[in-house]
């Protein structure tokens, strides 16, 4: 292809400031919020305004037999926004606005490029919100929560991404512009808005979000449990769902977050705390005062040392304070971290904490653990430093043995960050040839070209398992820097 | 191949006793058009046998939970074979504390709620007809009822599931666990799409606590307008009902009889229920009640246990048309919330215009509407033709506001004349592509689906 005619022609559709070929300003789109895999540069990103712009951006594309890959804010972490085949990135930061709030309805129409956070913001003073709280909030973007199916800590309550999705515009690999589900429940037909979501930006461009906006309830309360130990506390979670609990957020810090975050943040936690527990409720005040009841029974039962109830919002912003600085704090006291996101059965989680430690004692590593404990999604952060030759590849096969362990007691190896790139080796092992057969359809049906951010999600061939595992060589190693071993 | 050798066939799968051949499987018509066999396996790999063998014959299967829903979709092209499910009716896990369960798809939900009841639980699916359904039936037409408003639908519940596709292959989809982005959202594809991709063998879902105290406070109001934003003002509170169901005065009175309940004639019907602590319930029933008498509600009654579960039943079972043999046609409207007195009076003016009578069920907080219209007690039925336009003309003003209209049952005559979906938009090439992708050769439902998927 020649490069400099499609740049033209792509700078004619959006203007030529919203196109950018120099290699200098193309690194800043080299990666997301993976850092420590692979790396890889468009050969265009081009930031169109509207959803026209989008097709006749994607026409070119079709027509060059070049791959579209979409992103948003950046901040995915599985490698989903990489264009590992080049091509051309479209950056939807500018498509940020709201179309319509329609709160008797509530619904919200907006443009993918907006940030989370920003549709609470505009709704949160008529007593709405949008329920999908990532961690990445302020930054990431709607569009590529859709992309992720991102959860948060309050989809314990109300579900991940998915289920605040009505409707989409979607700008597929032809360049076409089509409209699925809408404002209303139960469009007939296949539910395309719900395989969209999660699709990961490979069944094409949303352009469109239609949402649901949900009714802030009428009290919140926020618990903080403290135990001697993990296994404790994660018995206390599933003892809380058993009893037909369901808090809006449960959330559970082992004790090497505690310290960090106590030297940090001073959060004020209980002296002897192995493990604490984070626990909000919302609803009718009536309703939540009898859940914190049955719950502080169970702590009582189940050896709380010091059960601390939020007496006002800024206590409870201190609470979250710690929640939310947990990642940040670990980063402190590590080089760097690998943020493995797996799922386990509630019951499961004391056996698979355990299994935890032991894979951090057999790798030498910390790995410390801050997770949705509610919904059983484990968050495991592998403390590493990648100066010490071979302790990226060392953390990478840590993490692949918290994924398999995951898998043998029925979970899923990824919770809300998705496959990208960074997992799809291990699809074959939660999924059999078949199951990822019938995947591989679905993908077809959308983008039969496989244009469409190629190289994602899916395994491409039915490799082997047990080959599949090990992962691509990392570009230090490609690069003789470093060894597997 | 000859019918004899299909039974044979069939037979030698999953032996004599489970196939029933041609005039013996005369009670599996749909719309008229009955099998010439219908089998009932009993495990996964029989029904892959099963499909395989209608796959290389070419022959048409309608899978098959309890019939309950059988006369929804368009008329199918072809009714070869029939697969039943009543032999997939298990529990297959359960783990209380997990608050997950895995289900075949012939169960019937009846007997999977007595299950879960047992453990304080249950699958807060409550579609029409709850107590003869099937999972898999209930995944595979997407059927909601009212709790839908605080549980949502099967879209939000299923978490996994196994399927046998039009060639025999089965697949899992999802997984146990209550979170999971791992692929595609597989479970998605396979709801609503009535039977046409696969044969729903196994499901997993979320389910919930029975709420420790459930009641339902119905009130009558003189017009629609006063329910109608009583509905609006208690969605825009911070109260947290279950349902919401807005009856039409006809529908209400109907409804009130199958109940034991007495509502003033020309009244309609807006019950809430509230399930929680007990008082917790009360706080909120309190509010409800205060919102309804604002907004005019002339009185009502309180109702829990099994005045309840009757009054639950008679909206579940709801079907006027047979009180004088005759049933009409049922539909189903999707609309925005604020829209659905405006859908209802619609419903019914058209109706009155060509001699029908309009009976409305709404779930009214998620702006569905169910419309059963038959013919007036004593007279005669109205024509087909005249039927459809009808059809037509409330399609047309619903999708103008930006609903849609389905027809979930009426006469196989009526079918004919009327396109039961509605249109679909430009989003109908990529669901055809679906189709090809996963039954090449529509041997499944063949007919049924949208525009004639
Ligand atoms: C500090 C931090 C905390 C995080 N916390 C959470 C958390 O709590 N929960 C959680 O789920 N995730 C979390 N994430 C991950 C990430 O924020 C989410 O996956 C988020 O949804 C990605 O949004 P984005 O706009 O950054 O998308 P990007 O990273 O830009 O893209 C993600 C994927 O979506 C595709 N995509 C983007 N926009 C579109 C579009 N319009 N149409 C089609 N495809 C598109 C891309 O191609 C890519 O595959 C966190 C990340 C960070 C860095």
């Amino acid at each position: 292809m020649d490069k400099s005619k499609i740049v033209d022609e792509l700078a004619a559709i959006v203007g030529r400031e919203w196109v950018i070929s120099d290699a200098d300003e193309l690194i800043v789109y080299e990666c997301d919020g993976m850092t420590y895999l692979d790396k890889a540069v468009p050969d265009v990103v081009v930031l169109p305004d509207t959803t026209e712009q989008v097709a006749a951006v994607v026409k070119v594309c079709d027509r060059e037999g070049l791959a579209v890959v979409p992103r948003g804010a950046g901040t995915g972490l599985s490698g989903g926004a990489l264009p590992l085949k080049g091509g051309v990135m479209i950056g939807l930061n500018r498509m940020n606005r709201i179309l319509e709030i329609d709160l008797p309805n509530q619904r919200a129409v907006v443009e993918p490029g907006l940030v989370n956070i920003a549709l609470t913001q505009a709704v949160r003073d008529h007593g709405y919100f949008f329920a999908p709280d990532p961690a990445s909030q302020t930054a990431s973007s709607i569009g590529g929560n859709v992309a992720e199916n991102a959860g948060g800590p309050h989809c314990l309550k109300y579900g991940a991404t998915t289920m605040h999705i009505l409707g989409l515009e979607l700008v597929l690999s032809s360049g076409e512009i089509v409209q699925v589900g809408g404002k209303t429940l139960d469009v007939p037909g296949y539910d395309l808005t719900g395989l969209f979501v999660g699709s990961e930006g490979t069944f094409g461009i949303c352009t469109k979000v239609i949402v649901r906006l949900v009714r802030q309830p009428e009290a919140v309360q926020t618990l903080l449990a403290s135990f001697r130990g993990i296994e404790e506390a994660s018995e206390v979670v599933s003892t809380i769902i058993a009893a037909g609990i369901i808090p809006s957020a449960l959330e559970l810090m082992d004790r090497h977050i505690i310290r960090a975050l106590e030297e940090w943040l001073h959060i004020g936690y209980h002296e002897g705390a192995g493990a604490v527990l984070l626990i909000e409720l919302d609803g009718p005040a009536a309703e939540i005062a009898a859940q914190a009841r049955g719950i502080e029974g169970i702590c009582r039962t189940q050896g709380v040392l010091d059960l601390r109830n939020a007496k006002d919002d800024q206590e409870r912003a201190l609470l979250w304070k710690g929640r939310k600085g947990a990642a940040a704090a670990v980063g402190r006291i590590t080089h760097e971290y690998y943020l493995q996101d797996g799922v386990v059965p509630r019951t499961k989680l004391p056996y698979v904490l355990r299994e935890i430690e032991a894979i951090g004692r057999r790798y030498d590593f910390l790995i410390a653990n801050v997770f949705h404990a509610g919904d059983g999604n484990l968050h495991p952060l592998i403390c590493f430093d990648s100066r010490r030759e071979g302790e990226l590849q060392r953390a990478i096969a840590a993490g692949a043995e918290i994924m398999k362990l995951c898998l043998s007691v029925g979970g899923s190896i990824t919770g809300e960050h998705g496959i990208g790139m960074e997992k799809i080796d291990f699809m074959p092992l939660m999924y059999s040839p078949d199951d990822l057969d019938a995947m591989r359809k679905v993908r077809n049906a959308f983008d039969r070209t496989q244009r469409c951010n190629p190289g994602k999600l899916l395994p491409t061939s039915k490799s082997c398992v047990e080959t599949s595992v090990a992962y691509r060589p990392h570009r230090i190693e490609r690069e003789g820097l470093a060894q597997r071993y | 191949m000859t019918p004899d050798l299909l039974a044979a066939r069939l037979a030698g799968i999953v032996g004599q006793e489970h196939v029933l051949a041609q005039e013996r499987c005369a009670q599996y018509a749909v719309d008229g058009k009955a099998p010439t066999a219908a089998v009932f396996p009993a495990t996964v790999e029989e029904i892959s046998k099963v499909m395989r063998l209608a796959s290389s014959e070419r022959l048409s299967v309608v899978p098959w939970g309890s019939g309950t829903k059988i006369s929804f979709g368009g008329i199918p092209e072809r009714v070869d074979l029939l697969v039943g499910l009543a032999r997939f009716n298990r529990v297959i896990e359960h783990e209380p504390a997990d608050l997950t369960v895995t289900i075949q798809g012939g169960a019937l939900l009846r007997e999977v709620q007595a299950y879960l009841g047992q453990r304080g639980q249950f699958l807060p699916l409550d579609p029409p007809l709850a107590a003869r359904a099937t999972i898999g039936g209930i995944l595979a037409t997407n059927a909601s009822g009212p709790r839908r408003l605080l549980y949502g639908a099967a879209r939000d519940l299923l978490i996994g599931l196994r399927v046998v596709h039009a060639d025999g292959t089965a697949t899992r989809g999802g997984a146990k666990v209550v979170k999971n982005v791992s692929g595609y959202d597989m479970p998605k594809l396979y709801i609503g799409s009535l039977g046409t991709l696969g044969i729903i063998v196994e499901a997993t879902f979320r389910i919930y606590p029975l709420p420790a105290v459930e009641r339902t406070w119905v009130a009558s109001f003189p017009d629609g307008e006063g329910a109608s934003s009583a509905v609006a003002e208690m969605l825009a509170a911070p109260i947290v009902p279950s349902s919401l169901e807005l009856l039409s005065s006809p529908a209400a009175q109907s409804v009130a009889r199958l109940a034991g309940l007495s509502l003033p004639q020309g009244h309609v019907a807006l019950a809430s229920s509230v399930g929680s602590v007990a008082e917790a319930v009360d706080a909120q029933l309190g509010q409800i009640k205060r919102i309804s008498e604002r907004n005019g509600a002339g009185g009502g009654f309180l109702l829990e246990g099994d005045a309840q579960e009757r009054f639950r039943t008679a909206i579940s079972e709801f079907m006027p048309g047979e009180r004088n043999g005759r049933v009409g046609a049922v539909l189903k409207a999707s609309v925005v919330i604020s829209k659905v007195l405006e859908a209802v009076r619609r419903g019914e003016e058209i109706a009155r215009a060509v001699g029908l009578q309009s009976f409305a069920i709404c779930e009214a907080g998620s702006g569905i509407v169910r419309l059963h219209w038959t013919n007036n007690a004593g007279e005669p039925g109205v024509a087909v033709e005249v039927m459809a336009k009808a059809i037509e003309a409330l399609r047309d003003s619903i999708v103008r506001e930006g609903g849609n209209l389905v027809v979930m049952s009426a006469p196989p005559a009526l079918k004919a004349a009327v396109d039961v979906w509605g249109p679909v938009g430009k989003a109908l090439p990529l669901m055809q592509e679906l189709k090809q992708q996963f039954d090449p050769h529509r041997i499944l439902n063949p007919g049924r689906f949208v525009g004639g998927i």
